[in-house]
């Protein structure tokens, strides 16, 4: 009996890092300021990796891909400790997240690049993320950095005829780097930034901010989290009619927002995010792929970006040929751009194939063709999104 | 529309102090009761009144599945009320009976573990993310508006404040009543002032502890309701963020004197609010990231100098 | 698969060290000294900002660059948590048990939220991150490019050398710190609490009026107990700091995490006890960490067998689980074991002094 106990014990120890399958790291904010659009995210990554699996598998003997997955709660601490046990405990090879560029930052810094550890984000787009390493090469994204996203913001702002705005942001890593590019941008194209204060997440009344704000513009620009402050903020804004017109980046961008402030107080509410080029090769594979998998909403921000993260860490793994942690990177590298022969979302099985043979491929993804460059970043596009008939309607900045 | 007399200080910061304080004061009658007649601080206070907030959520969510209507939250507090006076009779007889006769820290660490399993089972239960309690937009009533802009005012209070306000008030006078009326009332009181003196004269303290938690239950799940209301969203962490500010109101108003209690949560949740106002000069007095300070400060201030709090209730 | 586990281990020490020296602490100030102190997560944090501060590289974010030795540090924090208890102990010390408890618990949201605004000097919400660890610090450029390490060898050496190794290799060193860290200072304890001072102690938490009529002052030695207390918290925050690497004011020093648990730790262990303070942090550490890893691999178990079924929420629930059942634990230990596992020795004897009997 007590020996029944103990190998039982041991088994569940070690259930978490099974030997003989591939293990891959899956940090993600699944629980914090912004599930409902990590949601999505989680099943484009297991739909890639159901695809792997289903195809063949990875290396010759078919050993299965398998995401650990792990929760941060888009914190810095939590991305920290959760990444930690995944690469501790579990010992994963890699790591496809964090989601948030906090976490990202944070975890990168602490545990993975002293670990040796390749981390490929699906999200965070921190422009603090491109200079962030200091001689090593593990930290890719397949989200495109806010420097430019910043910089459409701003100039959508000044297109719209807003010639002065305050900003409001939310002291993380990511909300607040995007508002200094915002500000740089909007002040360099000839606008004027009437106030510019950082705001504490998780307040219950962020009345006196507003009140603050309120009386220097008709017009605010929030970066902030929906559930950590965004919904918040606008409605105490929309109560008192302080502003007029709201601007806001991908982290406002969710059907929460219409559903908690009420789709008719929200017409002068215009928020940009990360978008794929729908009219591109590689949207249109992950099109195919997606009919039928349960995803809503396939174009949604960063979701294609979390199926090609899953997608190409395969790919990497199997062109190095083992799961060995210090040969992964230049295998991300070698697989996301020319030469080679070039692999759309789902076609695990050719890909495979074209490896055995010693050859070289060049995955293009439905969110873009993630040619990394030297800092592991990825070019990308933006949409800008308002309220139509109750529902979020964007259209492609280009 | 920015330039009325007293508009900004009016409407942005004494209004929503004046919210603020009712729920404070609710939450203090139920500690401060708690803490004369059972004579411990009951750190689980704050947790239960986010219970009863969570709980009116589900009836309310129930109803408009089942029923496909909305129903208004103070009908879905009902029963609500009666499962967090429930709660509350429950963790006694468990968990706080025990230690009648022991040291009040025993009481106090099994109230602060209570605080934490009901917390837990909260998260548990609806989950860690936040949830909506009302949707949409609480605009200004307006005929208060049209009046108050016709006598050169422009006061703009949605009708969720006014509601809380009315709560507040009709809470009080109830209470009043309960207390200076029944027979219970005073045998609570009596019971607070001297416990071995009102069992000297046949009050049955076993059934004013009863009632303790009852009327505890009550305030509790009112304040949950108007938080609930006021901020339309529920959190897990709503409960612990009251507690200390609640403490805060009950030492200031005289622990034991339910009366000190809403007079405390008044000038506490006022001194929040209004400490944030840019009395000198163009920014606020206090950043606003120290509001919750404020009540702290003056709580400290209050032991240090007059421990019976303001209106002499007990002091240590 | 072996290093994991053997790694696993170490971390249990590590941890499992950290918080019995926290529990050393509390045992001072509640142990000798009878005072009710719910605010260990404020003089944790004190601790852990102050190490954090003084020993990470030059930021633009917060305050940093000063290169101070790692020890050094650690014992800036130490007297930094000294300061701020004996402020707080002429203030507060006379509040009756409930009383102290609130004035402590909201003193440590207070020192929070300070950590939280000043956000020039801490970073704000954002928080401090790559605090150096001690002994792993010596791989960082920064380190080894200065005394003491560039008296031994040049930084391309030590690069070359620090390559080499397993990227865990600074652990056993790190636990054996702590562990050592926290034998001494339970000595130095074990003989304030066999000394006069000591048995003052007891005195005055037995009978008070009785220790004030025969002359104690009550209120210094009250005060001693405390900012003794504070001082090895502080200690031990620092400590928590480098072992999460990344700390911030919001989330890191919960009370639900750092206070709560540490009570339970001291309560379940003995309070008045220092051994007694030692054994429940490694139970209850040992129990909160292993019990997580069974949860998990109980939930993959059912992922496996029940497949198609979302488990997800299940997951992220589990965690809430867990804590709810440590409260009940304290709830059962209030009232079937409060003296806790190991009594508290009474009474405070020296050794060695042998009472001549008849005989």
């Amino acid at each position: 009996m007590r020996r029944k106990f103990f190998t039982t014990l041991a088994a569940m120890l070690c259930s978490s890092a099974v030997i003989a399958d591939v293990n891959v790291g899956n940090p993600m904010a699944i629980t914090g300021p912004i599930p409902d659009l990590v949601a999505p995210m989680v099943k484009a990554i297991d739909l890639a990796v159901k695809h792997v699996n289903e195809q063949g598998g990875m290396f010759a003997a078919g050993e299965s891909y398998n995401m650990v997955r792990a929760d941060t709660g888009c914190d810095p601490a939590g991305a920290v400790d959760a990444v930690t046990k995944l690469i501790n405990v579990s010992s994963v090879s890699a790591l496809v997240g964090p989601v948030c560029s906090g976490g990202t930052i944070a975890q990168a810094q602490s545990v993975s690049i002293p670990a040796g550890v390749v981390t490929l984000s699906v999200s965070a787009s921190s422009k603090d993320i491109t200079d962030m390493e200091d001689g090593t090469d593990l930290v890719f994204r397949t989200a495109a950095s806010d420097a430019y996203q910043g910089v459409a913001l701003a100039n959508l702002a000044l297109a719209k005829g807003l010639k002065d705005i305050a900003v409001s942001y939310a002291n993380d890593d990511y909300n607040a780097a995007i508002a200094e590019v915002f500000t740089k941008a909007y002040t360099s194209a000839g606008g004027t930034i009437t106030a510019n204060e950082a705001h504490e997440p998780d307040k219950a009344s962020y009345r006196s901010e507003v009140a603050t704000l309120g009386n220097t513009s008709d017009n605010l620009a929030l970066f902030a989290y929906y559930g950590s402050s965004g919904i918040t903020i606008m409605r105490n804004a929309l109560e008192t009619g302080a502003f007029a017109s709201f601007l806001g980046a991908d982290g406002m961008l969710s059907d929460e927002v219409i559903e908690q402030i009420g789709a008719e107080n929200m017409g002068g509410v215009t928020f940009t995010t990360s978008a794929s080029d729908d009219s591109s090769v590689g949207y249109a594979a992950w099109a195919a792929v997606t009919e039928g998998s349960g995803i809503e909403n396939i174009g949604g921000p960063f979701v294609p970006n979390s199926y090609d993260a899953a997608f190409m860490m395969a790919l990497a793994i199997e062109k190095s040929g083992s799961d060995n942690r210090a040969d992964i990177a230049e295998a991300l590298r070698s697989i996301s751009k020319a030469p080679g022969t070039v692999i759309l979302p789902g076609e695990w099985k050719k890909a495979k194939a074209i490896l055995a043979n010693g050859g070289d491929i060049n995955y293009e993804g439905g969110a873009g063709p993630h040619d990394f460059d030297k800092n592991g970043d990825v070019m990308g596009f933006f949409s800008q999104s308002s309220v139509v008939n109750g529902a979020w309607s964007a259209t492609l900045i280009k | 529309m920015w330039d009325s007399f007293g508009f900004e200080f009016i409407n942005f910061y004494f209004i929503p102090g004046l919210v603020l304080g009712c729920i404070y004061s609710l939450g203090a009658i139920g500690i401060t009761l708690t803490f004369g007649i059972l004579r411990f601080a009951n750190f689980a206070h704050g947790e239960t009144m986010m219970t009863g907030a969570y709980l009116t959520w589900t009836f309310m969510t129930l109803c408009s599945v089942t029923f496909g209507f909305t129903i208004h939250p103070i009908i879905a507090a009902v029963p609500a009320a009666f499962l967090v006076m429930l709660i509350f009779l429950v963790t006694d007889r468990y968990f706080y009976r025990p230690f009648r006769k022991s040291d009040t820290i025993k009481v106090v660490m099994a109230s602060f573990g209570m605080m934490l399993i009901i917390r837990s089972g909260v998260q548990m239960i609806w989950g860690p993310n936040q949830l909506t309690f009302v949707p949409g937009i609480a605009k200004p009533n307006p005929v208060l508006k049209d009046w108050s802009s016709s006598i050169d005012l422009l006061l703009l209070i949605p009708n969720k404040h006014l509601f809380i306000f009315a709560g507040t008030i009709l809470s009080v006078i109830a209470l009043s009543y309960l207390l200076n009326r029944t027979r219970t009332g005073k045998a609570m009181r009596a019971v607070s002032d001297s416990p071995e003196l009102a069992h000297v004269t046949g009050i049955d303290v076993d059934h004013v502890i009863r009632a303790t938690w009852i009327v505890g239950g009550a305030c509790a799940m009112a304040a949950g309701l108007f938080l609930a209301m006021d901020v339309q969203m529920l959190s897990t962490t709503m409960g612990f963020r009251m507690l200390l500010p609640m403490f805060a109101a009950a030492i200031l108003g005289g622990i034991g004197k339910p009366f000190g209690a809403v007079f405390g949560g008044l000038v506490i949740g006022l001194a929040e609010e209004l400490s944030a106002y840019p009395w000198i000069g163009d920014s606020p007095l206090l950043s606003p990231g120290y509001k919750t300070g404020v009540a702290f400060a003056i709580m400290v201030v209050m032991l240090i100098i007059r421990p019976q709090g303001l209106f002499k209730g007990r002091a240590f | 698969m072996d290093a994991g586990i053997l790694l696993y281990v170490l971390s249990l020490l590590t941890v499992g060290g950290i918080y019995a020296i926290f529990a050393l602490g509390l045992n001072v100030q509640w142990g000798f000294a009878g005072l009710f102190n719910v605010g260990i997560a404020g003089f944790a944090a004190i601790g852990a900002y102050t190490y954090a501060l003084l020993t990470t590289a030059g930021s633009s974010y917060h305050l940093g660059g000063f290169g101070l030795p790692l020890p050094l540090g650690m014992a800036a924090g130490m007297v930094t948590s000294a300061f701020v208890a004996g402020i707080i102990g002429i203030v507060c010390i006379r509040l009756r048990s409930d009383y102290l408890a609130i004035a402590t618990i909201g003193i440590a949201e207070i020192i929070k939220l300070i950590f939280k605004n000043e956000t020039e000097i801490t970073n704000g919400p954002r928080g401090i991150n790559r605090i150096p660890r001690f002994w792993e610090h010596f791989s960082e450029e920064r380190f080894y490019s200065s005394w003491p390490l560039s008296w031994f060898g040049t930084p391309e050496s030590w690069e070359g050398f620090f390559d080499h190794l397993p990227n865990w290799w600074w652990q056993p060193f790190f636990a054996g710190t702590v562990l050592i860290v926290m034998l001494v200072i339970y000595v130095m304890l074990e003989r304030a609490r066999t000394s006069p001072w000591g048995r003052m102690m007891t005195a005055i938490r037995e009978n008070e009026p009785a220790a004030r009529a025969s002359g104690k002052n009550v209120t210094a030695r009250r005060i001693e107990a405390f900012v003794i207390g504070a001082a090895i918290m502080g200690l031990a925050g620092a400590l928590f700091a480098q072992h999460l690497r990344l700390i911030e004011p919001t989330n890191t020093f919960d009370p639900s995490k750092v206070t709560f648990l540490v009570w339970v730790m001291l309560i379940l262990g003995g309070s008045g006890n220092n051994r007694g303070a030692m054994l429940g942090a490694f139970l209850i550490w040992t129990i909160w960490s292993a019990s997580e890893l069974l949860i998990t691999g109980v939930i993959d178990v059912l992922i496996y067998t029940f497949d198609g079924v979302d488990m997800g929420p299940l997951r992220t629930r589990a965690g809430f689980l867990r804590m709810m059942l440590i409260g009940l634990l304290l709830q059962v230990i209030l009232q079937k074991f409060p003296r806790g596992i190991l009594p508290e020795v009474r009474p405070a004897s020296p050794k060695g002094i042998k009472t001549k009997s008849a005989g």
